[in-house]
């Protein structure tokens, strides 16, 4: 079993309870154990607070690796904005003294030192690192293979980019998640502009829908086109804006596209045998009916 | 080496350097304090120590006080230390009785805002200085002898400017091509900005002249093997590669009448084996015994042996003239020359790495270089230019420019490739001359049209009807059923996203040093900058130069300039390596190490540490000592640092020197 600190985030446990249970599940059935991290607060989320101060964004980011620290396991979570923060500010102060001798004045009061101890990981890079998991791992653990499903891949914007403060190599077009999900029985399908953002990170949601949504429904438009049945994704955010997005849509645009949207988490769920109640897929604002019809 | 022991008299001067110096450091105090050291006799300071009044205070403190030795604390070796070893000698002393000591680069530039601390480090680099001045000795610099030849590495437009301009000068010179021909990149251009020239009409005189000057000796189809010895005498090991075919004159010298390659063509019109053309990207045929283009100098037949399949149907085609040998093996041939210049050139930046605009995954996504060979009425679809997916003429074509260049994201290069803008706009101009009707787009982040008339240029381009739009393309789609792409981009101007559905991409792709020159560049002891080109000696004061006495740059192979910059580069380069071969003879410095025979145990050890093949072994009195050819020793010291028995004694770099060094700056000055 490889242990790790597992950092939840705020959407995924608020509106997709399914997500997370399904990650702890999931993980336990290919060698992973995720173990509660306990007093962690927002990552701090990366468009809202490190558009207003970084320094907030620091410490608070630095904060949650200090309790995973203590307990000395690394970091596994489930969201690319969590994965931004969490991940980018623990190699930032690995590297910068003047960085984190700042943040470690802050946590002081709070009688906590960010030392630089552990690493962070996103929960499907570790399904896909053979030393940890691996492709062929997930497809071993599949009871109930997704059959004759074509699923469009959202990677998100920040899992992947900056590209020089990452460690995959390609962000252009990636196919690793496209592996993932064929070891789950579904054939992925490429669609056009894959890598164009879900439209809802970096504050732009909350700050002028209307275009956040245009970004959205671009992407829905060429997932549509290529005959996706769902779409997958590996960040609850992207997750709500395609989800809840779509309802959006149909009230601003009128335009109805009833594409089930679900995390890399449930599907894996639903392939090792997890029942949609299980999954909390009834929590989803657009209904996977349609989707789970092909698969039960 | 051991003279008259005589108590040192040591005169330290401090310069202000304006106000580089005295604005950080207290320079008042400063020479106070050196007045106070070991051995000093005088201690002054002044605005410029550089100038003629400040040299003129070496000369007359010399004179006046008797002094054996000069320390000056200003700014760096590199740039005055001969200033003040002219000035020291003009005073009477040996000029190797002088030592600078940096507080200027190493200290009040970095310590800007820390004058106490700069002005105790200025403190301490005057006490170290003097200690070694008290134990400083006179040397002599040696002279040898310089070969009347040189070399130049590479045969594009830089290298066929510095041969030609070495060869008038009534210097042999020897130029060596990997490539079957010369011309390198310039070849391969159909014209040139901002006149419009016919790129191969106005290289193809000087391609003809360096291959009949009588003072060059052209090696096509050869690598340099190994480097071997020193300005003045390197030994050059050339690899000829097999070409498989002979030339007129290597068949005279095997004794065959008349024979030899005279270009005519009928190998290849016989030759069954077809492969893609690497001079046209491989975008038209050629068999597998070929030459890149009609203008080729020499004009010698090549046979690609891993393609070859011997059949012999050549051998037959070629008849009387004998000139194809089938089983060709490379040779080596080493020669001696004074100086050399390298001009290696550069390739392309693999932009299929930027994976977002789609070159190698899209058919119409071609390369800068790839256009000028389907525009050129030399290329593979004699000038018409044509989309690769269905050889329909292309109505509206985009250029991305700064593709791969001016790029932080880790994947492309830092700098600008500096050449692209202009040529995008040739190209731009290019298809609106020849399609009538055919809209080119340009996505530029700045227009660079540095170089004389470039701007006119630029302004003519726009007023022909280019469309520019100011932003770096984000990605590039195709349409899966015309085959047409969409450009996405987002105007900076009217902050506003950009989608254009056009026929064909062009990429201005970055350039990068030319695929494994590493070798090469570090056979002559050349360095290189972050980026890989090769670094001058210094970037405005001498850029042709190198930090390896004798090797001389000329071109992209030291950073990307343009054909006007290059030709220039190599008129210099000439020039330089030409002041050598001609004065006859270079001044060694006489840093070399020295060989104490008393000590020596002639155990070899040294021999194999030496990084400059200096050392060896000598029968002396009847038994074997290390000798120094000194002409080779840099001065580096490896050898001194690891001979067991310390016998080799290390000139101007002398143990006790250092000791007194270490001393000075642990003990404060007590020894």
């Amino acid at each position: 079993m490889h242990e790790y600190a597992f950092f939840l985030g705020c959407i995924a446990p608020n509106r997709y309870p399914g997500c997370e249970a399904a990650a702890i599940r999931t993980s336990r059935n290919v060698g992973i154990e995720l173990l509660p991290l306990k007093g962690a607060s927002c990552c701090p989320a990366p468009g809202a607070f490190g558009a207003v101060d970084l320094r907030v964004w620091y410490a608070m980011a630095a904060r949650n690796i200090c309790l995973a620290e203590e307990m000395n396991r690394d970091i596994a979570l489930i969201c690319n904005g969590c994965y931004k923060s969490i991940y980018e500010v623990n190699e930032r102060l690995k590297e910068d003294d003047e960085l984190r001798d700042e943040a470690n004045e802050v946590l002081a009061e709070i009688d906590m030192e960010f030392k630089g101890s552990i690493d962070v990981y996103h929960l499907a890079e570790l399904y896909y690192d053979p030393k940890v998991c691996g492709v062929e791992k997930i497809r071993e653990s599949v009871v109930r293979p997704l059959d004759n499903t074509k699923i469009a891949v959202h990677y998100g914007c920040h899992l992947l980019k900056p590209l020089k403060e990452r460690r995959f190599d390609d962000s252009e077009n990636p196919m690793w998640i496209e592996a993932l999900v064929e070891a789950v029985g579904a054939e992925p399908v490429q669609y056009r502009n894959k890598m164009q953002c879900c439209g809802a990170g970096g504050g732009v949601r909350g700050f002028d829908l209307a275009h956040s949504l245009d970004i959205t429904n671009e992407k829905l438009i060429n997932i549509n086109e290529a005959g996706a049945d769902a779409l997958t994704e590996v960040c609850p955010f992207c997750q709500l804006q395609f989800d809840r997005g779509q309802i959006e849509i149909k009230e601003k645009f009128g335009i109805e596209w009833g594409i089930p949207v679900l995390h890399y988490n449930e599907l894996l769920g639903l392939a090792q045998g997890m029942s949609p109640q299980e999954l909390a897929l009834d929590l989803h604002a657009i209904d996977c009916k349609p989707f789970l019809d092909k698969v039960l | 080496m051991a003279e008259e022991k005589k108590q040192p008299r040591i005169g330290v001067f401090v310069c202000h350097c304006g106000t580089n110096i005295a604005g950080t450091i207290d320079v008042e105090s400063v020479k106070d304090y050196a007045a106070t050291l070991p051995n000093v006799i005088v201690a002054d300071d002044y605005q410029y120590m550089c100038s003629t009044p400040g040299q003129a205070k070496i000369i007359d403190a010399i004179k006046d006080h008797d002094l054996t030795g000069i320390v000056v604390a200003a700014c760096t070796p590199r740039l005055h230390e001969p200033t003040f070893r002219t000035a020291t000698k003009e005073g009477g002393l040996n000029p190797f009785r002088f030592e600078m000591a940096n507080i200027r680069d190493q200290n009040s530039w970095v310590h800007m805002h820390d004058p106490e601390g700069a002005t105790a480090k200025a403190k301490d680099a005057i006490r170290i200085a003097a200690a070694k001045a008290s134990l400083l000795e006179d040397l002599y610099p040696k002279s040898v002898p310089v070969e009347h030849a040189a070399m130049v590495v590479g045969a594009g437009v830089g290298g066929i400017q510095a041969a030609l301009d070495l060869a008038n000068a009534g210097i042999k010179t020897y130029l060596v091509e990997k490539n079957p021909t010369v011309g390198g990149r310039m070849s391969q251009l159909d014209k040139t900005f901002p006149t419009l020239d016919c790129s191969q009409c106005i290289l193809t005189p000087k391609m003809v002249d360096v291959g009949r000057h009588p003072n060059i000796e052209l090696h096509t189809y050869t690598e340099v093997e190994s480097v071997d010895g020193y300005i003045g005498n390197f030994d050059i090991t050339l690899r000829k590669k097999a070409r498989g075919v002979m030339s007129q004159d290597e068949a005279t010298a095997k004794g065959i009448v008349g024979g030899g390659c005279n270009g005519c063509g009928d190998c290849a019109a016989a030759c069954p084996v077809i492969k893609p053309n690497p001079f046209e990207f491989g975008m038209a045929p050629r068999k597998a015994i070929y030459i890149f283009h009609p203008q080729v100098v020499p004009l010698v037949y090549t046979i690609d042996f891993d393609a070859c399949v011997k059949c012999g149907l050549c051998v037959e085609a070629c008849g009387e003239k004998k000139a194809i040998d089938l089983e060709m093996t490379d040779t080596f041939e080493t020669v001696k020359v004074g100086t050399v210049i390298l001009s290696t050139g550069y390739d392309m930046f693999e932009i299929e790495k930027k994976r977002e605009w789609g070159y190698k995954q899209f058919d119409n996504v071609i390369t800068s270089l790839e256009f000028e060979r389907l525009i050129c009425a030399s290329g593979p679809t004699g000038g018409h230019l044509i989309r690769p997916s269905d050889g329909e003429t292309p109505m509206k074509v985009a250029f991305v420019l700064c593709a791969g260049s001016r790029d932080n994201t880790g994947v492309g290069k830092p700098y600008c490739s500096r050449f692209c803008c202009m040529y995008s706009l040739k190209h731009a101009h290019q298809i609106m001359e020849k399609i009538p009707g055919c809209q080119p787009y340009i996505f530029y982040m700045d227009i660079r049209s540095f170089g004389k008339m470039y701007e006119e240029f630029y302004y003519r381009i726009q007023n022909e009807g280019a469309k520019f739009i100011r932003g770096r393309v984000a990605n590039v789609l195709e349409d899966a059923k015309t085959k047409n792409l969409h450009v996405y981009a987002e105007d900076t101007l009217l902050g506003r996203p950009v989608d254009l559905e056009v026929d064909m991409v062009v990429l201005a792709a970055a350039v990068q040093p030319t695929e494994n020159i590493d070798p090469v560049r570090k056979m002559f002891g050349v360095s290189c900058s972050q980026d890989g080109w090769m670094l001058e000696a210094h970037p405005k004061l001498n850029p042709c130069g190198t930090t390896t006495a004798g090797v001389f740059l000329a071109g992209v192979c030291q950073g990307p300039k343009d054909i006007p910059d290059t030709v220039a580069q190599a008129e210099g380069a000439a020039s330089a390596a030409s002041i050598p071969i001609h004065t006859g003879k270079v001044e060694l410095e006489p840093y070399f190490a020295q060989c104490l025979e008393e000590k020596c145990a002639g155990c070899g050890m040294c021999i194999s540490q030496c990084p400059y093949s200096a050392l060896d072994l000598i029968e002396k009195d009847g038994k074997q000592v290390m000798h120094v050819t000194e002409a080779k020793c840099k001065g580096c010291g490896t050898c001194g640092g690891f001979c067991p028995g310390g016998a080799i004694y290390m000139q101007h770099f002398t143990t006790p020197q250092i000791v007194a060094q270490i001393d000075a700056f642990l003990l404060g000055g007590e020894q």
